[in-house]
């Protein structure tokens, strides 16, 4: 068994309901082909560097999979069709870092700030 | 007295001008890889403010011999930096 780290972007204009169904999709894919999602992540809605298919802002999701190369391919052979999704991307870890979300620290932070400027203001 | 001052003078600004990859070792800067420290931050294509540093305004990566960076950890930057592109996140 190996370990992968697997993001998908999904459209800017899908609900948030969409959004549950597609996580549930690709959750259920990974279970069915011998996988097991360790963890997954939503990283939200965030702005793209560069248009992909007209889209400016994109619906980040990150699973964390421990399975085989075949729960992988399948996965990818099925994200490739999918209409509501614009990137994916696969990595192979040795371990998986369950720790360390680069991407909650920093709405934290903003948060923070936000807070901060909103009691300056105040 | 004057003259060998203005050499002087002249000779460390050259130096500082000449500074690139045709100069032998001895004038070049000393300085230690910053991500093989002790406590280095993990060179990771979710990592982005780190990523951030080590590229141009225009996206491009830096080259190592500015940001002295050492090879192994170069390779792993330009890695990371090419799978956070791929996921349009720089």
């Amino acid at each position: 068994m190996n370990f992968y780290e697997h993001t998908i972007i999904a459209r800017q204009d899908a609900s948030s309901g969409q959004l549950k169904q597609i996580q549930d999709k690709y959750a259920d894919l990974v279970i069915k082909h011998e996988g097991k999602v360790v963890k997954t992540e939503s990283w939200g809605l965030l702005n793209l560097a560069y248009l992909i298919k007209k889209n400016r802002k994109g619906n980040y999701i990150h699973f964390k999979i421990e399975g085989n190369g075949k729960t992988i391919s399948e996965l990818e052979k099925s994200e490739k069709i999918d209409k509501n999704l614009l990137r994916y991307l696969t990595v192979k870890v040795k371990k998986l870092d369950l720790k360390t979300n680069y991407f909650e620290k920093k709405s934290e932070e903003f948060k923070e700030k936000t807070n901060l400027s909103y009691e300056k203001n105040k | 007295m004057k003259k060998t001052n203005r050499n002087k003078k002249r000779s460390s600004q050259n130096n500082f001008a000449k500074l690139s990859i045709f100069q032998p070792q001895k004038y070049k800067f000393n300085k230690k890889c910053p991500l093989s420290e002790k406590g280095a931050p993990v060179v990771d294509y979710k990592n982005i403010r780190l990523l951030k540093k080590y590229i141009t305004e225009n996206g491009k990566i830096m080259p190592s011999r500015i940001t002295s960076v050492c090879q192994k950890k170069q390779r792993a930057l330009s890695l990371s930096i090419k799978r956070a592109r791929n996921l349009a996140l720089i």
